[in-house]
Parts: C-alpha cells; structure tokens; sequence
C-alpha cells in the first residue's frame, strides 16, 4: 500500500490531479484505478461507450471503465483504506479503490456492464447492486445467491442496466461489520437520452455514520445507535466539500443512506422536489416542494431545484446532533449552575481543569482546546462572521451569479450586497412588558443545606 | 588464710602490684567500643551521661536537632541522645567493667595485733594476712569477667543498634502516614468539590435527587476515610515521639519532612548484605566469640583454629527470562576432632553444646538474611513499579481525561472522579515507598542486630484508595 501510493504521489503530478493509475498488470483485468485525494474530483466526461452529463461526488470520483466487446467493464478493488473524516482526523476503514465510499459507477441505460470485484479484505466479501433490476444470480447476497468472495479472489458480475437511476452498491457478507467499516458506493445509470431529466450540476453523496472512540481511527463495528460521527461520504464538516451553483443552474442532490437511522435533509434558499428514489423517477405529478426531505435507511432521494438566490445557503441533516462531532453524551448539562468556590478546588486537583458549559456550549464552538488524538471538535468551523459552530452532516450550498459553468470550485464567502445582512438594533430600547414566569415551588427545585461533612 | 611475717611483704607487694594495674572501673573504653559496633547505625558516638554538664550538652545536643525538620538521620540520633534505654546499656556496660576491675584486686589484706598475757608473760602477735589463693585466681577471674564485658558490650550493640532501627521504622511510619493523611485530604477535597457542584446541580434543577445523594455519600465515606487516616498519623507520630525520649515541649516542637525519601538509585547488592552479616551480626559475633573462649578455657587450642570460619559465598545465576537467582552460602565449619582422652569427655559434652548453639544461630542468620533481602528487593521492586508504571500510567489516563473534558466527551464529575483515583495510586506509590524503608530497616537488623521483626508477613501496598464506588 505504501508503496504503491508513493509511487502514486510521484505520478499524480503529470495527471492533472486525476490521481488514477493502473495497477493491474493482467490483460484480461481492466486497471482498478485508485484515488486517495479526499477532495471532490470533476466529472469524467464519458470518451467511449454512450453519451451521458457526468455526476460529481461530493469529496469523491468516479470509477474509469473500459468498452470491451460491447460490455462496460470496471474492476473494484475492496481494501483497507485510511480516509481523512475532516483535517485532523483520519479513520482506519474499509472501502473500495483507496477510498471510503468507493468510487462512483455511473452507466448509462441499455449498457451491459461487466463488474470484476477483487477481495483484498482480510475476509469474505460480496458486493449487491441495491436497486438495481438484475438476475437472481448476480443480485450479490452472500451464500443466499453466490458464495462469497474469498479473500485474494476475484469475481465477476455481469447485467444489462434495464433502467436509469439512482442506486447504490455495498457488501452483503458480513454486512454489518463490513457497512460499519466503511464499504459502499454510488451507481449511477444515465437515460438513455441525455436529454432526459437534464440538469447543469448533478451532485451524488451516500451517508453514513462511525462510533469511533475519541483518540482512536478504527470504527467499532458492532455500535447499534450511539454513533458519534455523522458523515456524507465519509466526511463530516468542516471536511466536507461545498456545492456550488451559478445563479439560475438546475441542480440535483441524489442522496442515499446507509446508516441505521434516517435523515431529514434540509436545503436552505430554495423549494426542492424529489424527483428519483431508488425505485425510479418520480412522475411530475407525484413530486411535491419540500425544503426537507427524509432520507430513511437503505432509501435514496435525488432532490432538484433551481439555484436562482446567490448566497451561501446552509445544507445539513436536521437532527441537529448529526450536525455535531464527537460528544458526550452523558455529560450533565452545567446551565446555570454557579461555579464560584468550586473552580478552584477542583483546579487543585487538576490543573487544567475550565469551566465548560455554564451559560451553555457556544464557548465550545470558539476555544480551541487541547483534544485526545484524532478527535474533530464536536463544535467548529469559522465564517465570515464568527464561528459555525456545526460538525458532522454540515456544508454550504454556494450559488454565485459569477460561478462558471462546470467549475466546481469553492468560490469563497459570499460578498452580501450592502443591507443584505441581518444587523444589531442601536437607536432607543424600551424593556418591553413580559409575563410573569412562574416561580419556582418545592416541588421544581428544593434546596438542601450543607450537611457538615467539611467538619472533618 | 596464710599469714606471712612482715619480712615477705615486699614480694607479695610487688606481686599484687602487677596483678592489680591492668583493670580500670573506667567503662568509657567499653562505651567507645559499643560505639564502634553501632556507628553505622547510630551515626554518632554514644555517651554515658552522668553528671550535670553532660545533661547540660545533651538537651542542648537535642534542641539542636529539633530547630530542623527531623529526617531518619536526625531520629536516630535524636534516639541515641534521648532515649532511656540507651543509657540503661550504658550503664549495663559500666557495672560489667567494673566487676572485670573488681576481679583483679585482692581482697584488702589484714592486719592483726595480738597480745596474749600468759601470767607475766605478755605475747605480742602481730600478722598481715592476705588472700593468696585470691591472688593465684585473679588471672581466671579477670578472665570470666573480660568475658563477661565483651558479652555485655555485645548485648549493649545489639540492643542499640535495634532501637536505631526501630526508631529508624517508627520515623518512616510518621512520615508516611502524616503523607498518606495528605493525600486522603486531597481526595476529600476533590469529593468536596463533586459535592458541592452537585449541589449547585441540584439547586439549578440540573441534577436529580439521586445523581446528589450519590456524591454527597462518596463525600461522607472520603472524609471518614480522612478522619482515620489522620488517627492513624497522630498514633505513628506519638509512638515515634516515644522513642526519642521527647516530652512536653520538645514533642511538640518535633517537625518531621513532607515526604519520605526517594528510593536509592539501585537496591543494595546481596552480597554485600552476607559480607556483611558475618562480620556484624552481633549474635554471630557472641557465638562465635563464646566458642572461642571455651575453646580456650577447656585448652582446645586446636579447636579455635578451626571454628575461626564462617565462610561465605555468594551464588549469581542469570537464567534466560532475565530474572536473576541469587543465592549464597553461609557455612560455619564445625570442629570435630578426636579428642583423644576420656578425661575431656565433659569438655567435649560442653563444646559441642555451644558448637550446635553456635550452628543454629548461623543457620537462623542465613534464613533471615534470604528472607529479609528478598523483602527488601521485592519492595524496592514494587515502589520502583508504582512510581514507573502505575502512577505514569494514571497520571496518563488524567491528561487524557483532561483532553476529552475539554471536548466535552466526559464532565466534571467523571474528571473529578479519575482525580480521585490518580491520588490513590500515588498513595499507592507511597505505601510501596514505605514498606521499602521499613524492608531496608529488616534488613539492616538482619545484618547488624540480630532477627528482624516477623520475616515472612510482607504487607504488599494496597490498591488505590478509596475506591471510586458509584461512578
């Protein structure tokens, strides 16, 4: 591995960025290209095969192929990989071509595709096409429709992609463990007319969720709820990449979810319509605006719109502990409480010892202090006008009038027109009349006095 | 009773005169002996105090030594000056010294004046009587006497050397545990803070009635735990003070350091504990002294010769899981020889007694000597592993919690609780570090004085205190 992403460094300089590189020295193998840069790749206009307008994956790439006979053939390679969650934080994962998710397969409808899946997992493994309309046979189910493949082995899949969509791959061996690890993967298959459903920018992410230990990089697999990293390709915020649009663009977000819970995903500044799960396209008249849609478990939801107000719009998972990093969560909540007295003997015993968490957790969001290992602030980010204060399942949505098309580089802060921007109040204020709180009873706060244990 | 007539007197004058000159009643010489055999220990000459000047230089000698924190050196000697049964020893020393001068005198000659009137005849008898007999045993005597000094002054040094010691002990266990009380008070600090902010939790409405209670009761068991430890250091403190002979102000005015000693650099060889066993242990030393003599007496000369040695040899093996055997050997050679006449039979019964007197105290002194350096090696092992190991290793679990409070992945009171727990295993630390000293204490007497207290009841320190219960 080291050796060979070494080589890679070297070599990526003369590829323009498009860190890809054969590595499989076999004729009858197509290369399983690799891709360690965790920033988002631009679209691989297709040169053979059927037209199609390529997607983006957010922090990923698409998966280079090869016109065999006829038949679109790609090879995966499933690995241990090292992703890099966000900047000062890597996870030991498994995934598919030196990256959690692996790459995205996009094809287009009609294609027969040939999909060679080389294991180079410590175990078996198999991979499912989830959505896809194939035979029994290829359908991916370990032990249910093939064996699984043994480590070192290579296996074949081969289908004709009988309808366009939004679909996703992952293993189904071992399956817990092996989607707790990391593995799964985008599919995307174009209508056959590039005319169809046509929009400017076409964005895909999976999510997914790791319990990772603060201070350690391997997921525990076996977590059931209490993740602690709430990811969108394996990326949480401040990792991860920002959308762009240019004014007035059609956009479409396709989205699936693989982790065990679900996920109300809310786009600020427009009215989106869901337009495509993993069961097809949806009929114009069955879409309905939302500005959040739920993504549930095993679901995929392709949303559009048009990006017609520039700014930079907020775009996240609206569990609003899924737009955290890492946190306690037995830590007892410290509003309100006084400290005075206490700081000091408890700085005594521990030196370094602050209050946190007194008037509430904004503080969290602006002092960096000193973390385990490997361990993203559960609280971070700086904008244009103070701290974001988000982690986990948080981007921006950037719609510039000036953003060229098909460039999907981050534009910067957005410059707000003057009086655009919400402001603080400094002429008169007169304390406005407020009702009564209830006050306080035996029953909702009793006092109890010192016991005289300081006696001692 | 020999009368002699005044024409002889200048002869046995003479004699008597050179029978008499060698034995003083002074036991200073003694004294500076005894003081030899327990420098070591003592770590100053010893005196006998017996007049007002000297009482004079001895308070001044202990005031001195109080204006300091008193460390081990200083208890010693505080010991030495102060404690009564020093001067008891002392004292033992001058009435063995002067029976050995009183053995050399004759016994005061007398004068008789006789006149015997037999009708008109009037007899004048006059005669100097002397003790001659006395005078032919003065020799023997003062050699039962000599004998009779040097056991004292071996007595003396053991008894000496074993209250330095003792004291030494003492000395550690008051550093100890007015230490081991400190810490207690830091861990019912760090309980009094969980308490108060649990009460402050519960008054803001944050905290439930039974998240409150449970710190509270860790508070009341921590200062409970607080109350004995600190009973514990006042009954170490006093019972120190009791072998320094202090009283009233001086007890009071007795300051003691913060910590113990910090463990040597590299533990005592083993070897050189035997060596030195067979030249100091002291009642190695009346044995071997003891034998002699009566080899001497019963005119065995050949026998001192041969019961000269106890002879020691060191054994070192290094085996392949790099644990390394020590062992010696300590071995008394016993004479037996063919004596050849019956009429030595009693001789003979009465050396061999001593002989096997003398095997079993060398026997005895070999097992303590393994015992008590394999107590002094293991403690040193485990302080060493306390203060490497177990207390880097939980003051590394502290900074890591310090780490994920301040990412708020754990809160105050599981922070104040690992505290908590850190300050036992530097209490930990401390019980290892005093079992030490008190082993090094062992093994000295091993050494010098004679059986250490118990061999064989090693106290291991303790897990961390107290226990975190409820968290």
């Amino acid at each position: 591995m080291t050796n060979r992403r070494d080589f890679l460094h070297g070599a990526a300089a003369g590829l323009l960025g498009a860190a890809t590189v054969s590595r499989v020295g076999a004729a009858s193998l197509p290369e399983a290209a690799i891709q360690t840069s965790p920033t988002m790749q631009p679209p691989l206009q297709p040169t053979s095969g059927r037209p199609y307008n390529p997607v983006v994956t957010l922090n990923g790439w698409t998966l280079p192929w090869r016109m065999k006979n006829g038949w679109k053939e790609f090879h995966l390679v499933a690995e241990p990989v090292v992703r890099e969650i966000a900047p000062g934080m890597k996870a030991n994962l498994w995934g598919y071509n030196g990256q959690s998710p692996g790459p995205t397969i996009e094809c287009v409808e009609g294609d027969k595709v040939r999909i060679f899946v080389t294991n180079k997992l410590p175990e078996h493994t198999t991979v499912h096409w989830h959505g896809i309309l194939l035979p029994n046979g290829m359908d991916g189910v370990g032990g249910l429709n093939q064996p699984q493949i043994k480590p070192g082995k290579t296996f074949v899949y081969e289908f004709e992609m009988t309808k366009s969509g939004t679909f996703m791959y992952h293993p189904h061996a071992d399956e817990m463990t092996q989607m707790a690890m990391g593995m799964m993967g985008f599919l995307v298959v174009h209508p056959k007319n590039p005319a169809f459903m046509r929009v400017d920018r076409d964005y895909v992410f999976l999510i997914n969720a790791y319990d990772i230990d603060p201070g350690s990089y391997t997921p525990r697999v076996n977590t059931m709820t209490d993740f602690n990293l709430w990811t969108w390709n394996s990326r949480a915020f401040p990792g991860i990449d920002t959308l762009v649009a240019r004014t007035n663009e059609r956009v479409r977000i396709r989205i699936g979810n693989l982790t065990m819970t679900n996920h109300p995903i809310h786009l600020h500044g427009v009215d989106f319509e869901v337009t495509c799960t993993d069961g097809g396209w949806v009929p114009k008249s069955a879409r309905w605006p939302e500005v959040t849609t739920d993504v549930a478990v095993g679901q995929m939801r392709a949303i559009e719109f048009v990006a017609n107000r520039p700014g930079d719009w907020a775009f996240h998972c609206h569990k609003s502990h899924h737009t955290m990093n890492a946190m306690g969560h037995d830590v007892p909540n410290m509003i309100g409480v006084d400290h005075r007295g206490i700081v000091e003997k408890i700085q005594k015993l521990v030196p370094d010892y602050m209050v946190m968490g007194e008037r509430g957790m904004a503080d969290m969001g602006e002092m960096e202090m000193p973390l385990p290992d490997n361990t993203l602030p559960m609280m971070t980010g700086m904008g244009q006008f103070g701290p974001i204060e988000m982690g986990g399942m948080f981007t921006t949505f950037k719609v510039r009038d000036n953003q060229k098309t098909g460039d999907y580089k981050d534009p910067g802060p957005y410059q707000y027109p003057k009086g655009t921007v919400a402001y603080e109040w400094t002429g008169e204020l007169a304390e406005p009349t407020r009702a009564p709180a209830p006050a306080a009873d035996e029953k909702t706060v009793t006092v109890i006095k010192p016991n005289g244990h300081s006696g001692h | 009773m020999m009368p002699l007539h005044f024409k002889r007197l200048g002869l046995a004058g003479a004699l008597l005169m050179v029978l008499a000159a060698c034995a003083s009643s002074n036991p200073a010489g003694s004294i500076d002996a005894v003081s030899q055999l327990t420098q070591a220990q003592t770590g100053m000459p010893l005196r006998l105090v017996s007049d007002a000047e000297g009482q004079a230089a001895r308070q001044a000698a202990v005031r001195e030594l109080l204006a300091k924190p008193v460390d081990a050196a200083a208890a010693v000697k505080l010991a030495m000056l102060n404690n009564r049964s020093v001067q008891i020893s002392l004292a033992g020393l001058g009435v063995a010294q002067a029976e050995l001068a009183q053995a050399g005198r004759i016994e005061n000659p007398t004068f008789s004046f006789a006149r015997v009137r037999s009708g008109d005849e009037v007899e004048y008898e006059r005669a100097f009587k002397i003790d001659l007999l006395g005078v032919l045993f003065i020799p023997w005597r003062q050699g039962m006497a000599s004998q009779q000094l040097d056991r004292a002054k071996l007595q003396a040094a053991s008894d000496i050397t074993r209250l330095a010691l003792d004291t030494r002990k003492a000395w550690v266990n008051a550093v100890a545990t007015r230490q081991s009380e400190q810490y207690l008070a830091d861990v019912n600090e760090a309980a009094e803070a969980s308490a108060m902010l649990a009460k402050r939790m519960l008054e803001a409405g944050n905290f439930s009635r039974l998240a409150y209670t449970r710190e509270q009761a860790y508070y009341a068991d921590a200062s409970a735990q607080l109350a004995r430890a600190r009973q514990a250091s006042v009954v170490a403190r006093e019972a120190l003070t009791r072998l320094l002979g202090l009283s009233g102000q001086e007890a009071a005015a007795l300051v003691l350091p913060e910590r113990l000693p910090d463990l040597p650099v590299a533990p005592k060889p083993f070897a050189g504990s035997v060596q030195a066993a067979v030249s100091l242990r002291h009642d190695l030393q009346m044995a071997r002294f003891e034998l002699d003599a009566l080899a001497r007496s019963l005119g065995l000369s050949r026998a001192t010769r041969l019961v000269n040695a106890l002879e020691v040899s060191y054994l070192r093996s290094d085996s392949n899981e790099g644990h390394r055997a020590r062992g010696y050997e300590l071995e008394l050679q016993i004479p037996l020889f063919d004596w050849g006449d019956a009429k030595v039979a009693r001789a003979e019964a009465i050396y061999l007694g001593a002989v096997n007197k003398a095997a079993d105290i060398g026997i005895r002194a070999e097992s303590e000597l393994r015992s008590s350096y394999h107590g002094y090696r293991t403690h040193y092992d485990l302080a060493r592993h306390y203060r490497d190991q177990v207390v880097p290793l939980r003051k590394a679990i502290a900074e890591e919690n310090v780490l994920r409070y301040n990412g708020m992945l754990i809160g105050v009171f599981e922070l104040l609780a690992d505290a908590r727990e850190q300050v036992g295993s530097v209490n930990a630390y401390l019980a290892a570090l005093k079992a030490f000293w008190e082993a090094d204490a062992d093994l000295e007497m091993a050494i010098t004085a004679g059986s250490p207290p118990a061999a064989g009841s090693m106290e291991l320190a303790a897990s961390p205190t107290p226990a975190a219960a409820g968290h």
